[in-house]
């Protein structure tokens, strides 16, 4: 068996006394798309979190290709092949379209200060490259996009948020993306066109994989190969959906959050 | 020697009174708006010379010894005048900031400082002229074998009093929930129908008075008074307010004792101290923050991510 | 918005050289007039001009975008044009040292400010030491000049590191404390600064250092006037020469950093620094280089203010003359060169020029900042977005 992308083992951290996330183990093979549901509050976005470094995990580790990235700061952890997308999208939004996926780009582009101020042509050259690719990328996310690139990020509508953030992901060529939430903000051609689009990223990136938090039912029916249920910080189900939308212990947690909601 | 003790211990006490009624502003301001109020040491600056002003306009007093009354008078005037002028800086200047970032309310608030000072230096008669300021008690209290000079006990006792009322008023009181309401959550305060601008400006009027209290009392502790005085009393406020964690009150004040004391022992203790207590401060501050970044009492803030 | 900017481009008639032309003799003789003005009624109508200049770009900003499209058309002309005005300059001022010193304080407020820039504009970090920074060059500089003889040539570089280490160690604190937190340690870091200058016996105490010796190139003296082609200019043009020299390098600095990859992280870390972090920017490092940057220029131009003034006092680097260089760059346009320079030789020409209100020019200087800040709070000029692929 080959190693695994990505090897979470006994991944937990708690905030005080709330213990938001308690011995999760998770594995995600290469070219795999893997989803995470539960409630809200579960835990999904701090599972990314302590993926990505910007909380450091009180218990367990986390392995990247077999090597450890447990604690290592954020930007280390990036430039090891994680790419991610945020909930509430934060992008650079005074920046152009285009300097927004130029920055995706960050951790395999080598300009310090002095190569920029004493060698210009070297730094520019580097840049323009950067913009030739980032162009490409963009014109294979939406026409929309790459129209509008010389435009700040800040004014685009909440669907083009999530696109933009995930073409700054592609950007840094990543192993792995995390998608929080893709679909919210899109309407049904948008979530269809997006599903789409991560399913051409696949067959254009051999190897890379996808670990998404949906709440989108039709999504995580039709995509992942794996699905992974958390309810109140512990993984309570895996396996593929189907199964795992049977299972009484899912149910239960989503009912219990429905009658919640209705009440 | 036992006297000398004494003598530094009540040094450091004032100081830290003083330092700690202008660190409050910056905490209770900073608590409500999230922004930093540069010109707060300006503005209750202007106190001393409002009380020197009435002094003059009211009683014709213009030095030598004085009655209680007309000295009460003219600080009751003084904390007025310069709450309501807190209030006019907000409605003027930095309410217009509310959404900018907060790097642009600094500038404003410091170019308004610089207004502030200029106004008094060119139009207060002889403006740029340090004053001269009355001392608001004269003479010892006898308290059993303990000898003690009137003035640094009342300011200290003073500033005991308003502090725990300023506590009892954020804690006990509607108006001090409705603060707390504010400045956990303006908009959803608003739901509730609280008007925020109100609170703004009652929150602006009690910094200020408080602000201006520790002015009147840093200038009668010197007995001189110079309009850019605001200045390094604003500095040294609001660094008490950091250094104890801005937001929190009992930061504030915890500070404020921090960095006067760290004044008085460097004076107390190093030839030339005098010169080197600003320096000595404000390590202090440097190394504070750098061991917590947040202040003492301050709450680490979390994004949500 | 793209298809108004092509609509500009093709319903401009003008062609692009006499744009860069016309905006940058324009330029000039507006300086030089604000420069020579002495009555106040003359100074007040060429500020009129000025704002009347800038009410038209607010409501029309086309104008703007015309402007800029020419400049990126004829940028050869424009480099050399301004180059050789930059030149000639002093030849036009008829003699008047008023007029040359205005100009170096403003030059080397230029630097500062541009010095400034790389960390509020483009990283948005505060920094309250940039005065100190300078004082750190410029004492530097002094002292081994008059202690152990070192010429300025070679002082600029030695007061450049150790201007540069005090940066990456004020620097070191950003790894923990934001925003205010850190707005304060720079605070403190500028006091702490100040009063030991002020206190140390061997930086002269509040007297600071006199007898600072001037500098010489190629066996002439600084000391003496420049005579050229039968022109003779006072010895002031030798420092405005060195300041617009320094300002050439700041720009020049300043444009390559911005279009890299250091000037789009820092710009990143100014957007979002969280997100900053997840595209793999190690955002500790870039706050500490930002300082480093920022103390490199800033004790250049400390070094040229201590020679030119062949005197220096802590009094020239309080907090306020850093509060000063950080409202050029507020007002000016964070992250716009041109802006902050604009920014820079305003604020630095205005409170001189208003000497007949001699007791009110700072009140009536900080009323217009607030004012500025609230009408125009992007500021003289906004930042742009960058292109690629010689577009605009
Ligand atoms: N920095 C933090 N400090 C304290 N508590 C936190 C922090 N981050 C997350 N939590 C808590 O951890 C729990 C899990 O939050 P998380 O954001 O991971 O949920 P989620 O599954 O992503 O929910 P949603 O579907 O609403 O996005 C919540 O109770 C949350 O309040
Ligand atoms: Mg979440």
């Amino acid at each position: 068996m080959t190693t695994p992308l990505l090897k979470l083992s006994g991944l937990g951290i708690r905030f005080g006394g709330l213990v938001a996330l308690d011995a999760v183990d998770l594995t995600v093979a290469p070219s795999t798309i893997t989803c995470i549901i539960g409630p809200n509050g579960a835990g999904k976005s701090t599972l990314f979190n302590l993926i990505t470094g910007i909380y450091r995990p009180t218990s367990g580790t986390v392995a990247l290709q077999g090597d450890p990235i447990t604690g290592l700061p954020a930007h280390r952890i990036a430039a090891r092949g994680i790419a991610r997308t945020f909930q509430s999208s934060r992008l650079f939004e005074d920046l152009s379209i285009l300097d927004n996926v130029i920055i995706g780009m960050h951790g395999r582009t080598r300009t310090d200060v002095l190569t920029a101020l004493l060698r210009p042509a070297k730094s520019r050259r580097e840049l323009e490259a950067c913009a030739a690719e980032a162009e490409t990328i963009l014109r294979g996310i939406s026409d929309e996009l790459f129209a509008r690139r010389y435009q700040p990020a800040g004014i685009l509508p909440q669907a083009d948020r999530r696109r933009l953030e995930i073409a700054r992901a592609l950007a840094s060529h990543p192993k792995l993306i995390l998608l929080d939430e893709p679909s919210s903000g899109m309407d049904d051609r948008d979530t269809a066109a997006l599903m789409a689009d991560i399913r051409r990223v696949m067959a254009d990136n051999p190897g890379l994989s996808f670990l998404i938090i949906e709440h989108d039912m039709r999504l995580v029916a039709e995509l992942p190969d794996n699905v992974v249920v958390i309810d109140y910080g512990k993984k309570i189900a895996e396996g593929d959906f189907a199964t795992v939308r049977q299972l009484p212990r899912v149910q239960q947690a989503y009912l219990g959050q429905k009658a919640v909601e209705h009440a | 020697m036992e006297s000398l003790i004494l003598q530094h211990l009540l040094n450091w006490l004032v100081l830290g009174s003083i330092y700690a009624l202008v660190a409050l502003g910056f905490s209770l301001l900073f608590g409500l708006l999230n922004v930093i109020h540069f010109s707060h040491g300006d503005v209750s600056m202007i106190a001393p010379f409002v009380a020197l002003g009435s002094l003059q306009a009211i009683f014709g007093i213009t030095g030598g010894a004085m009655g209680v009354l007309p000295i009460l008078a003219a600080l009751a005037i003084a904390i007025l005048v310069t709450g309501l002028i807190g209030i006019g800086a907000d409605k003027l200047v930095i309410s217009r900031f509310r959404r900018s970032p907060a790097m642009m309310a600094l500038v404003a608030t410091v170019a308004l400082g610089t207004v502030i000072r200029e106004l008094i230096r060119g139009f207060y008669p002889q403006g740029s002229n340090p004053k001269a300021f009355p001392a608001i008690a004269q003479g010892f209290l006898e308290i059993g074998p303990l000898r003690l000079p009137a003035q640094p006990v009342l300011i200290v006792g003073t500033t005991v009093l308003v502090v725990a009322l300023m506590y009892g008023l954020m804690q006990k009181t509607p108006i001090g929930t409705r603060i707390r309401a504010v400045a956990e959550d303006a908009a959803t305060a608003r739901l509730m129908g609280i008007t925020p601008s109100r609170i703004f400006a009652f929150t602006f009027f009690l910094a200020s008075a408080a602000g201006a209290l520790g002015a009147l009392f840093f200038a009668s502790h010197a007995g001189v008074v110079r309009f850019d005085f605001g200045v390094q009393l604003g500095l040294i406020g609001f660094s008490a307010a950091v250094i104890g964690g801005l937001g929190s009150m009992t930061g504030a004040i915890l500070g404020a004792l921090a960095i006067a004391g760290i004044e008085s022992i460097v004076q107390a203790n190093i030839a030339d101290g005098a010169s080197y207590r600003l320096v000595f401060a404000f390590l202090l501050v440097i190394l504070m923050l750098c061991l917590r970044p947040s202040g003492l009492l301050g709450k680490p803030v979390f994004e949500k991510v | 918005m793209s298809t108004t900017l092509t609509n500009i481009h093709s319903r401009t008639t003008l062609p692009a050289s006499l744009i860069v032309a016309a905006t940058e003799i324009g330029g000039a003789i507006l300086l030089g007039a604000f420069l020579l003005a002495e009555s106040t009624p003359l100074v007040v109508a060429l500020l009129a001009v000025m704002g009347a200049l800038f009410a038209a770009m607010q409501y029309r900003p086309q104008i703007e975008e015309v402007i800029v499209a020419a400049f990126h058309d004829a940028r050869g002309l424009a480099t050399a044009l301004a180059v050789a005005i930059v030149l000639i300059y002093p030849f036009f001022l008829g003699g008047n040292t008023y007029a040359l010193h205005l100009l170096i304080v403003s030059l080397l407020y230029s630097v500062l400010a541009l010095a400034l820039n790389f960390q509020l504009g483009s990283a948005n970090i505060p920094n309250f030491a940039t005065g100190a920074t300078y004082g750190i060059g410029a004492y530097t500089s002094a002292l081994l000049a008059i202690h152990l003889g070192w010429s300025f040539w070679a002082t600029l570089p030695a007061a450049a590191i150790v201007a540069t280490v005090f940066g990456f160690l004020l620097g070191i604190p950003s790894m923990r404390t934001r925003d205010s937190y850190l707005a304060l340690v720079t605070i403190a870091f500028g006091i702490v600064i100040h009063q030991m200058l002020n206190n140390l016996s061997w930086t002269g105490g509040p007297n600071g250092l006199v007898g600072i010796p001037a500098p010489s190139l190629l066996g002439h003296s600084f000391m003496r006037p420049i005579e050229l082609f039968g022109f003779r200019l006072p010895s002031q043009a030798n420092f405005y020469y060195l300041s617009a020299a320094l300002l050439g390098l700041a720009i020049l600095s300043a444009k390559r950093l911005h279009e890299s990859r250091v000037g789009l992280a820092w710009n990143a870390i100014r957007a979002d620094e969280l997100a900053a972090k997840c595209q793999g920017i190690n955002v500790v490092w870039y706050k500490i280089l930002a300082f480093g940057v920022d103390a490199f220029l800033a004790a250049f131009a400390g070094t040229i203010y201590a020679f030119y003034i062949s005197y220096i006092s802590p009094d020239n680097f309080t907090f306020l003359v850093s509060v000063t260089i950080m409202t050029m760059v507020i007002v000016g346009g964070m992250d716009n060169t041109l802006g902050v320079i604009l920014g820079a030789f305003l604020l630095t020409m205005l409170p001189e020029k208003l000497r007949v209100f001699s007791d009110y020019r700072l009140l009536f200087v900080s009323v217009v900042v607030i004012l500025f800040l609230i009408l125009r709070p992007k500021g003289l000029f906004p930042q742009r977005q960058r292109h690629y692929g010689g577009q605009r």
